[in-house]
């Protein structure tokens, strides 16, 4: 198959996942979230990064691994500052209350993660017909492009190229209000592609 | 002088790249290391800078692409000696330090994906082909590593998103 055949197939599957989870983010924060059309990557692109600030920029964020029917990566980013925002709206404290990435920003960052990976986990499930169990959420806190590379390298460590789909979602102002990155192992793709056609 | 230039040129080495100079206005940075491993090499007679950023421990006989020659620890070693030598190092001269190969999923992932480890035994082994030994090491921890070699003076320097930079 043609990369651009398996990127428009795979688009469709992202879009719907992507409205799900942006659901998940609005009911949480409380605030209208509207996501930009995904994207869907083939190969190691560094850009995946840029709307969390770039390569070196400090993000909060959750993974989480899926197991199953298929195999595959979950990552939800937010820019540090953003991140503390988005735990001040879900815990109902006033902006600005959360100062530092402590352990009731881990705790909330989780649930965030859980939810929002979970909720593209379930519409790649129920579109597919596809039996999927997302992991608990491990919180990651770190230079964005060193987590994206490392998913990068599972992936490819198992052969065949990496294909990523990635939505960008963004609040009421029009701020990013964080990234989610999904990308399946390499046999998934495949079992992916024949089960959406 | 061997502090680079105030308007000192940095060269982003990216997933998979390496870069050569001997200019000494450059410093080359592999940025956000997480299992990846940054190779930064430097002959201080030739006064000639390498820094190689490896994804994978091997490249099981696959060809190397032209967009990712330093994909591999294997061939991507081989091609920065080369190139090294290309510009007037030699191998015995080489002083090697090496930072990355973190587990940077967390924990619960650290035992189940081992890239890091693995990245980081490979690229030792491929430089003791080439009878090189690291100088220095940076290598595993659970956080990102942002590593760079200035080519003025051949010294390198490692920093996280917790901790400044500092030399290796």
């Amino acid at each position: 198959m043609s990369e651009e055949a398996l990127i428009r197939m795979l688009s469709g599957v992202a879009r719907d996942g992507a409205t799900r989870a942006g659901r998940g983010l609005s009911g949480l924060m409380g605030q209208q979230i509207s996501i930009e059309v995904p994207n869907v990557r083939v190969g190691t692109k560094t850009d995946a990064c840029d709307a969390v600030g770039g390569e070196e920029c400090l993000v909060l964020g959750a993974y989480l691994t899926i197991s199953g029917d298929i195999t595959g990566h979950v990552m939800l980013l937010f820019p540090e500052a953003r991140a503390l925002e988005c735990v001040d709206l879900m815990c109902g404290q006033p902006p600005g209350t959360t100062t530092e990435p402590d352990d009731l920003a881990h705790s909330a960052i989780g649930e965030l993660g859980n939810i929002v990976g979970s909720a593209f986990v379930n519409a790649l499930a129920d579109d597919l017909n596809l039996i999927l169990h997302p992991s608990p959420p491990a919180i990651l806190h770190d230079m964005a492009i060193a987590l994206v590379e490392t998913v990068y390298a599972e992936v490819l460590s198992q052969g065949g190229d990496v294909v990523m789909m990635d939505a960008v979602f963004e609040d009421e102002k029009g701020r990013t209000a964080g990234l989610l990155i999904v990308a399946p192992d390499p046999a998934s793709v495949e079992r992916l592609l024949g089960v959406a056609a | 002088m061997t502090a680079p230039a105030a308007d000192a040129r940095r060269v982003s080495v990216g997933i998979g790249q390496l870069a050569i100079s001997k200019d000494g206005n450059d410093v080359l940075v592999a940025y956000g290391l997480g299992s990846c491993i940054g190779i930064s090499c430097y002959d201080p007679q030739a006064k000639v800078g390498g820094l190689a950023h490896v994804l994978l421990p091997s490249s099981d006989g696959k060809r190397v692409e032209d967009r990712e020659p330093a994909r591999f620890a294997d061939t991507g070693i081989d091609l920065l000696v080369k190139r090294l030598c290309d510009a007037g190092a030699v191998p015995r001269r080489l002083i090697v330090k090496i930072a990355g190969g973190a587990a940077v999923l967390g924990p619960a992932n650290a035992e189940k994906f081992k890239i890091g480890e693995r990245n980081a035994d490979a690229i030792k082994e491929r430089l003791k082909r080439h009878g090189i030994s690291p100088a220095a090491t940076d290598i595993g921890g659970s956080k990102g590593r942002t590593l760079e070699v200035h080519v003025i003076s051949g010294k390198t320097y490692v920093r996280t998103a917790a901790s400044p930079a500092s030399e290796l």
